[in-house]
């Protein structure tokens, strides 16, 4: 077992965080950004030991379908079972460990290993093995000795499919706790159900995955990263004279405007913001039918509010300029990579689409007029996280202002966050996101200290 | 075969586009585009191929009409975006120029793109991919009615905007 002493000679992983809620300080050592000792701990104790968001049902939807992706470190790939069911398994065949799965998505009946041609089917059960005869007298080939490696958990909750390769977590509902009731605000206004509309977004960082996750639940960069988003959007509109769903809300961006913030436990996050043109929205013409099926303070979430959400460790979905669904990971202490995808209700009318997907564009994406702004200030507090001697990230913003439990707004829609805020200008749900952190990784090194 | 006086006319024309956006001549570049012009770099899907039907898929980019990239511009240029203070140094190399078609509806023209740029403190950054125009004559010369560019590093280091395209 390495139980090497912590780099920077910490004894515990809470000696990063210095978390003095009577003396109103909550700060992170900067440490925790670019020391690999680090990383190595997260993978084991935060990745790999607790649920992480994989991919949407919908990239599975029919038997044979399957996604590959990462838990950690580990490669895996889900796939649709004949009977409905999900399997996920560690891409890795059973025989020699060539990655068995090569492609991103796909559909296959059985999956044939481009090594050695071993096969296995949708149940991780290896069916054959290239020349039987030659290899093993009849009466020693047991075929299930190359079954593939299962994960130890899969669920998903409301088209969000999770997975765990740690067994002992609790389900994934209880996971995902108050979190749950604003995925379904995400959800629930569709007819149907959601998709994805076709193409997807990648692209690689050179930050730990930390700082980007930080930029979720942090709203209050946006008035001053995005202030030139704004002004490009609100330029173009002048000179197009646009009108309906194909205009945009810049109203969160160029003035004060009320919203909340919400630690939501579990290291989850969310907030939402007054959208003060509601109408420049896809969903503003659905409101008709929306208000026979949602109480009036479930509308105001729907249709009044921007929302935005961050499940601990590796997904974020919002609805701000966008429909927006994200996931990333670690690919080193000082690089990450995203996905992301424009998430909307099937059987949408097309203009309605069209208006979705070019907001998305518009500030999404590493060719967008945001996403690339984001990405430079993470790099650039990357590379800051080096001045060892400043080393005090302050996320004491807002404690003053901290309720314990659920605002009104939470409370009309049934939900109980561990604590709320009055305003997006606040850190209550980042320190939420620290305290997370911090337990999982000291209980993950103590059960390794037996 | 195309009429050789008429791809070395379009070939000029690509590279005079190019030495515009190297030169950063913004405002120069975007004379070069009619107002209904489209700007579209798609994305690729989970399949690796990309995206097809522009309107109602995920692009990089799908600027319909001049004032979009008009908006582009204004935010470079604005100071305002971190990304693009200081602005990347570029050097568009324009190769393989064929004209592919000559009819009512226009030129259309394909094109091999190397464009290297650099700014501190990102470094170097090589995206490679090939253009798909679609020309039109006015006077002694041509106006963009569409440019289409293939990205080949669809997974992206860091970020790209239309000058680094």
């Amino acid at each position: 077992m390495d139980l090497r002493p912590l780099s920077s000679n910490r004894r515990s992983f809470a000696d990063y965080i210095d978390d003095r809620p009577a003396d109103r300080v909550f700060r992170v050592d900067r440490a925790i950004y670019n020391d690999p000792d680090v990383l190595e701990a997260e993978y084991r104790n935060i990745f790999e030991a607790n649920w992480v968001f994989l991919c949407h049902e919908a990239h599975v939807r029919n038997p044979g379908d399957y996604f590959a992706t990462h838990i950690g470190r580990q490669p895996v790939f889900v796939v649709r079972r004949p009977g409905g069911a999900l399997g996920c398994y560690l891409n890795a065949c059973g025989h020699r460990g060539a990655t068995l799965v090569t492609k991103r998505i796909g559909n296959a009946k059985e999956f044939v290993c481009p090594y050695h041609g071993f096969c296995f089917d949708t149940a991780g059960k290896c069916t054959a093995v290239s020349a039987p005869k030659t290899g093993w007298r009849e009466q020693h080939l047991d075929l299930s000795t190359f079954d593939l490696t299962p994960i130890a958990c899969i669920d998903s909750y409301r088209g969000l499919v999770f997975g765990s390769l740690a067994a002992d977590v609790p389900s994934l509902r209880e996971h995902l706790g108050a979190a749950a009731a604003l995925i379904d605000v995400f959800v629930a206004p569709a007819p149907q159900e959601l998709e994805l509309a076709p193409g997807f977004g990648i692209y690689q960082t050179a930050c730990n995955w930390k700082i980007m996750h930080e930029n979720g639940p942090d709203a209050y960069h946006a008035p001053v990263v995005h202030n030139n988003f704004a002004q490009a959007v609100m330029y173009r509109e002048k000179r197009e004279l646009r009108s309906g769903v194909t205009r945009t809300d810049t109203g969160r961006l160029t003035g004060r405007i009320e919203s909340a913030s919400y630690d939501l436990g579990n290291g989850h996050t969310a907030f939402w913001h007054r959208r003060r043109d509601p109408e420049a929205f896809p969903i503003y013409a659905q409101r008709e039918e929306l208000s026979k099926r949602f109480t009036p303070g479930q509308m105001e979430w729907i249709i009044g509010r921007g929302r935005h959400m961050t499940i601990f460790p590796n997904l974020l979905l919002n609805d701000l300029a966008s429909t927006h669904l994200r996931t990333y990971r670690p690919l080193g202490v000082d690089r990450m990579e995203t996905m992301i995808w424009c998430i909307a209700p099937v059987g949408e009318p097309k203009d309605m689409r069209a208006a979705r997907l070019r907001k998305f564009e518009d500030f999404f994406l590493p060719s967008g007029m945001a996403t690339p702004d984001d990405v430079a200030i993470a790099e650039s507090a990357h590379k800051a996280s080096f001045a060892f001697d400043s080393k005090w990230t302050n996320m004491g913003r807002g404690i003053d202002f901290k309720i314990d439990g659920p605002d009104a707004a939470a409370r009309e829609l049934g939900f109980s966050p561990r604590a709320s805020s009055d305003s997006w200008d606040h850190d209550i749900a980042m320190q939420g996101v620290y305290r997370r952190w911090r337990d999982m990784m000291e209980r993950g090194e103590e059960r390794r200290r037996g | 075969m195309a009429d050789s006086t008429l791809t070395a006319a379009v070939a000029e024309f690509l590279y005079r586009e190019a030495r515009l956006l190297d030169g950063r001549k913004f405002g120069e570049w975007l004379d070069l585009f009619g107002d209904d012009a489209i700007f579209w770099v798609p994305a690729v899907d989970m399949d690796r191929t990309y995206t097809r039907e522009p309107e109602t898929s995920l692009n990089f980019m799908y600027i319909v009409g001049r004032a979009g990239l008009e908006a582009r511009v204004f935010r470079v240029e604005s100071g305002g975006s971190l990304a693009s203070n200081p602005l990347p140094h570029t050097r568009h190399l324009v190769t393989n120029v064929m004209v592919d078609s000559d009819g009512p509806a226009g030129i259309a023209a394909f094109a091999n793109t190397q464009v290297v740029a650099f700014c501190e403190p990102r470094g170097q950054q090589i995206l490679n991919g090939s253009y798909e125009y679609l020309l039109r004559r006015e006077g002694q010369g041509f106006r963009i009615a569409a440019k289409k560019v293939l990205l080949l590093e669809y997974v992206v280091d860091g970020y790209f905007d239309f000058f680094t395209v």
